[in-house]
């Protein structure tokens, strides 16, 4: 950490910060915490693909009541993870770097299979329903690349270990 | 194909009266990481393994070993094991 900037320094005290712990401090609570993340993460989706590709404007408001909570959830995800995904590599120690890759692998592999049945998914749909596959192709498109950025933080929520006692 | 390593960290650490932070801090790693090399759910480098023996003043089998550890009651006295 020699090479540590003051903007690695700030965001290494942000990510370890003890204050909001016992949010994240059992398992359960995590996995409430993820449950709600994917949640908002969908509802906000949904709301802004509404405002997208349609003229109606109340889902816009609907996503702005969302995206302060959805904040919220992600900083105690990037908390309770220590800032895997947030710090820069040269603030991570041997072990983070390696937890790091493995939670990029599991991730890989997972949005790997969403993508594959999006796209049967949306050729089942145009193929079998009465839908229009090019109308398909932006909103699919749009939601696996959501899930493609937030799957690692989502996994790596889910595989953190509850902290020892201390001493 | 990693092999468990077996550590006595936690119980040397303990006699030391030295806190996860302190030993965290000296070499050079975040403090979960010492929970979790005490809990044998992570493996050290040579690098670090060499780096907390040093902090100790041990050599780094007293530390970590490929074979459990007996227990350091019947090392100091000598009772066989079963």
């Amino acid at each position: 950490m020699t090479t540590a900037t003051k903007y690695d320094r700030r965001m290494y005290a942000i990510m370890n910060d003890r204050a909001p712990a016992p949010m994240y401090a059992t398992a359960t609570r995590r996995r409430v915490v993820i449950g709600a993340h994917l949640l908002l993460t969908a509802a906000g989706f949904a709301a802004w693909a509404t405002t997208i590709f349609s003229d109606a404007r109340w889902p816009l408001f609907a996503m702005l009541a969302v995206l302060p909570l959805w904040m919220v959830a992600t900083g105690v995800i990037n908390g309770a993870t220590r800032g895997l995904l947030e710090l820069r590599s040269r603030m991570l120690d041997e072990r983070q770097l390696a937890e790091r890759d493995r939670v990029h692998a599991v991730a890989h592999r997972i949005t790997g299979v969403l993508l594959l049945l999006a796209a049967v998914g949306a050729g089942a749909a145009g193929w079998l329903g009465d839908v229009r596959v090019e109308g398909l192709v932006s909103p699919v498109l749009f939601a696996v690349l959501t899930v493609h950025l937030l799957m690692p933080l989502w996994v790596a929520g889910l595989r953190i270990q509850d902290d020892p006692t201390e001493d | 194909m990693s092999e468990q390593v077996h550590n006595r960290l936690a119980v040397v650490r303990a006699e030391r009266k030295v806190s996860r932070q302190a030993l965290a801090e000296t070499v050079g790693v975040h403090y979960q990481t010492i929970g979790y090399i005490e809990r044998g759910q992570y493996n050290p480098s040579l690098d670090l393994a060499l780096k907390i023996a040093r902090f100790f003043e041990l050599p780094v089998e007293a530390l970590f070993s490929l074979e459990p550890f007996r227990p350091l009651t019947d090392e100091v006295y000598g009772r066989k094991q079963q």
